[in-house]
């Protein structure tokens, strides 16, 4: 099936995450009550619905950064929800990419150092963390913006470098929470169409965090989280 | 206005309660603080005021007073190294003014001695202490009279036929109740200028960490605070009503703040009798506060923090949308070292030229070197701070040191401020005790151990050019030679006679026998087959007065040793074993043969009072040094966890993609540490750098690097501040939580 940019299929290369069942609760509010989903390598899926549905919610478990009080997650078949703290944070270190809606970029670094910083994690040469930076500037449409720092970029061009931060280590997974929420819509279509052929490009899967159907549209699939549910499952009209 | 404030300063959930707590808590740091450097100045006072008594003798009759006067010699004794202060008098009638702790003035053949030399002349043998005194205790003097609850007084009665002739002695017709000016007081704690001096070289190098402190705590959570304000200010509150609700949190931190201090310092109060203010401990009540003192800890840091809050309010003042650019500030130029580099240069080239021939020339390089070196390490701390944060973040391939250099670079001056305090501190201690260190290497070195085994009574023609005829020792009876050189450990007695050419000048020479020479090698050796020499000045003085004696031979004197004999004593000398009860025994039968002539010190160390004073800075010096580290630390921490409020969102994203808590830690550790250690050892090598440079050109003595005492408490100052940076980790750990993250 096409999405938004017509560019790409799902590709079927197997599951690569998937929730059973879970169930999360914030002191006494229900926040998850059952939810299930999973995800094709190389697929771009949608999670949509309501605010308050538990849509991030399901982000968070489904990238080990919160733990299900019931339920079950898998990454590349391995049990997910198990692993002690610092194997998750390792997991989603080499494995995971995120982009959240704002305030991601550390503020003293230049563009290409945040873009670095992953590398720089996985202990890569400074001088070789920064020339594998630079190649995304390009890709991105972020050219001479290297050396600005947060402050002197706009958030369309702070959303661009956070992408490429979050692309930049080859992850399996890119995690998306909202990352076109404190957009406007032509920066916000800007930053959809350059993720979703970055990630085409290099068969990342991702799982993406909207409210905004417009958004949703450059997705494989879709889900609709409703009060902790997974309420339908949904091919993005092509 | 005020009510609102109040309501968001209040009631505006945890996190607003959360920071005037963490406000009020550093406030209540700084407040402490400042309070415990007030009251030990006030206990400083108190000990000085206390012990002005001693220096009565410095001030003579008054013209035109009726009262009785009172004869009065006063000196310091010494005991294993212990100080006592002396004072004879003699009473004319019964209007003698009164001293202060003792209810009768002694009569001939009494005495009153403190608590603590009551204890000492009871436990300790009368031929090595008791002897000296003349006559019976009848009484023990009072605290109104002790300095310190530890000091060794002792007050003796004399007829006024006795003591009327002893050299020294003068009239007073009334007794010193306030600290003397003079240079050559007897008091415990150490003369006037001299201690007024280096009490507010203690409380500069102190206080200025304090109020840093305050001011950074006072605006902490500034971020946070500017981003609500600018809110107000979109919709339509006024700058000044933005001001009055800014004022409101500052004073309501900072009241608390000032309560929570003053309970620290009262609760803490009684641990810092402890604390080494002067050498001596200190009484009772001695470290209590002045109306002005809660004056300024009342009013001024609530005004203080007020004023800090209005400064850190002109961003929003401008903007009401509060958005800040952050960009780099231009980077601290080359041309603030100059100012460090100039008093350096000044320095060295006196060392160069030779000292200034004249006392202002000496005190004119005193003054312009040390000025300019105090402002340019102040002026050079961001130019320092620029250059190890960009070596840091260019070099290093952490992402730890990246982050951090990065953020050092963002503003260096705001990071160097934090620990400028520091900048005083460590430059006037370090270049202090670099200079006693060399004195004491000095004096060392010239006569080592031989010196300190080896006493020496040096009588009054001898050690002062104003001495009376009267005072003249003619000769020592050979009841007390025989004396001497049979007391157990006493190895020879010397006596150095006056020579017939030296006349009254200063720095005289005397004449010694060469036999009973070559027995105290401490003070020099005569020429291969002379029968006499001719001896200079022998004794080890603060600024490296002869401190070669021992190495010395003396030039040849053409008499015998009969001859010799014949002439009246400048000196005697006595070798020991070197044993504490030797040279107290021989000490003890000198004064009580020659009494009113002083007191037999050893040969090498300095005199009783000097090195009371030496000891006395360096304590300060190390108070100084630990407080003021700590407190820097302290500033420190409230601007990492100001620091941290700013960084919440991105820190605790960067932990939701796997970064670990430890690399964070890292993050914060070393843009606190890199300041903090590069003021500090930039700070330590231009106080020690001047020290050397000045010693140098001024006293001649070659510089020796302090001790392991000074390195161990710079060491411990500096691991005392990074315990107190690390203290910011578990607030680092709890507001980076993906919890946080998730619901920011």
């Amino acid at each position: 099936m096409n999405g938004a940019n017509g560019a790409s299929l799902v590709a079927d290369g197997g599951v690569v995450v998937e929730a059973r069942d879970l169930v999360l609760s914030f002191r006494e509010t229900p926040a998850l009550r059952g939810a299930s989903a999973s995800v094709q390598r190389g697929e771009i899926l949608a999670v949509m619905g309501p605010s308050g549905s538990g849509k991030s919610t399901l982000l968070h478990c489904l990238a080990g950064i919160l733990v299900p009080d019931a339920g079950e997650v898998y990454f590349d078949g391995q049990r997910l929800d198990t692993l002690r703290e610092a194997e998750r944070s390792r997991l989603r270190r080499e494995r995971f990419g995120f982009v959240f809606q704002f305030g991601q970029l550390v503020p003293e670094l230049t563009a290409e150092e945040n873009i670095a910083l992953p590398l720089l994690l996985d202990g890569m040469h400074r001088d070789e963390a920064l020339r594998a930076a630079r190649h995304w500037f390009e890709l991105l449409e972020l050219d001479g913006m290297e050396r600005h720092r947060t402050g002197e970029m706009s958030g369309g061009q702070s959303q661009r470098v956070a992408l490429a931060r979050g692309l930049v280590a080859h992850p399996d997974v890119l995690f998306a929470d909202e990352p076109t929420g404190s957009l406007d819509s032509l920066s916000g279509e800007l930053v959809m169409n350059l993720m979703t052929r970055a990630v085409r490009e290099r068969g990342t899967t991702v799982i993406l965090v909207t409210h905004e159907p417009r958004v949703a549209a450059y997705a494989d699939r879709e889900v609709i989280v409703r009060d902790g549910r997974v309420a339908a499952a949904a091919k993005v009209p092509g | 206005m005020i009510r609102l404030g109040l309501r968001l300063t209040l009631g505006s959930g945890r996190e607003a309660a959360l920071r005037v707590l963490i406000t009020a808590v550093a406030v209540a740091l700084g407040v402490g603080l400042l309070l415990a450097a007030l009251a030990g100045m006030n206990g400083l006072h108190a000990q000085t005021d206390r012990g002005a008594w001693l220096d009565t003798s410095a001030q003579g009759v008054p013209p035109g007073s009726s009262a009785d006067p009172l004869w009065w010699l006063s000196g310091t004794d010494e005991f294993d190294n212990q100080a006592i202060n002396r004072v004879d008098v003699a009473t004319t009638g019964p209007g003698a003014p009164a001293l202060p702790g003792i209810a009768h003035l002694p009569d001939p053949g009494e005495y009153y001695a403190s608590p603590a030399l009551s204890s000492l002349l009871k436990s300790v043998p009368a031929d090595q202490l008791g002897n000296r005194f003349p006559g019976r205790q009848i009484g023990v003097i009072g605290a109104a009279g002790l300095p310190s609850p530890n000091s060794l007084i002792i007050v003796i009665g004399h007829t006024v036929h006795q003591l009327s002739k002893a050299p020294g002695v003068v009239q007073v017709a009334a007794i010193q109740r306030t600290p003397a000016s003079c240079y050559a007081c007897e008091s415990t704690i150490g003369s006037g200028p001299v201690l007024e001096f280096i009490l507010a070289g203690g409380a500069v190098a102190l206080l200025l960490p304090v109020l840093i402190l305050i001011a950074t705590a006072s605006r902490l959570s500034a971020a946070r605070r500017e981003e609500r304000f600018a809110a107000m200010r979109l919709i339509g509150a006024t700058p000044h009503q933005i001001s009055v609700v800014s004022a409101v949190e500052a004073v309501v931190a900072s009241v608390v703040g000032v309560a929570v201090g003053f309970g620290l310092f009262f609760a803490f109060r009684p641990l810092l009798y402890h604390v080494p203010f002067t050498g001596s401990p200190l009484s009772p009540g001695d470290l209590s506060l002045q109306w002005v003192d809660v004056s300024i800890a009342v009013i001024g840091v609530p005004v203080a923090a007020i004023i800090s809050a209005r400064l850190a309010l002109h961003r929003v003042q401008i903007s009401p949308l509060g958005a800040k650019r952050r960009t780099s500030s231009r980077p601290p130029r080359m041309v603030r070292i100059m100012p460090l580099l100039a008093g350096i240069g000044v320095l060295a080239y006196f060392d160069g030229a030779g000292k200034p021939g004249a006392i202002g020339g000496q005190l004119l390089e005193l003054l312009v070197g040390f000025v300019l070196l105090v402002v340019g390490l102040v002026l050079a701390g961001p130019w320092f701070t620029t250059a190890g944060a960009r070596l840091m973040a260019n070099r290093g391939n952490r992402p730890s040191s990246l982050i951090a250099g990065r953020r050092l670079l963002d503003n260096p001056k705001a990071a160097f401020r934090f620990v400028s305090g520091l900048v005083i501190a460590l430059f006037v201690t370090s270049a202090v005790i670099g200079a006693l260190s060399s004195i004491a290497s000095a004096t060392d070195t010239g006569v080592g151990g031989t010196g300190l085994d080896t006493l020496a009574q040096p009588f009054c023609a001898f050690s002062n050019s104003n001495c009376p005829a009267s005072s003249e020792v003619p000769s020592v009876p050979a009841t007390v030679l025989s004396e001497l050189r049979t007391t157990p450990g006493v190895r020879a007695a010397t006596i150095v006679h006056q020579s017939p050419s030296a006349g009254q000048q200063w720095n005289s020479s005397g004449i010694v026998a060469c036999d009973p020479l070559a027995r105290t090698p401490a003070i020099g050796k005569c020429a291969p087959g002379a029968t006499a020499a001719t001896i200079g000045w022998f004794f080890t003085a603060i600024l490296g007065n002869n401190p070669h004696a021992s190495t010395t031979t003396w030039p040849s004197a053409h008499l015998s040793a009969a001859e010799v004999g014949k002439l009246p004593v400048d000196a005697v000398v006595v070798a020991t074993d070197g044993s504490s009860g030797a040279i107290e025994v021989a000490r003890t039968a000198l004064e009580a043969a020659f009494p009113y002539q002083g007191t037999p010190v050893t040969v090498s160390s300095l005199g009783p009072s000097t090195a009371r004073t030496l000891t006395m800075i360096q304590d300060m010096a190390d108070v100084i040094i630990v407080a003021s580290l700590i407190i820097a630390a302290c500033s420190l921490a409230v601007s990492v966890a100001a620091g941290l409020g700013e960084r919440k969102r991105p820190f605790s994203l960067l932990r939701l993609t796997g970064v670990s808590t430890a690399l964070l830690h890292r993050v914060v550790a070393l843009e606190s540490a890199l300041p903090l250690l590069l003021v500090a050892a930039v700070s330590i090598v231009v106080g020690l750098v001047s020290a050397a440079l000045y010693l140098h050109s001024q006293v001649g003595i070659a510089f020796s690097v302090p001790g392991v005492g000074y390195w161990a408490t710079v060491l411990g100052g500096v691991a005392a501040s990074l315990a107190i940076i690390a203290a910011t980790f578990p607030l680092l750990d709890r507001i980076t939580g993906p919890e946080v993250a998730r619901n920011e």
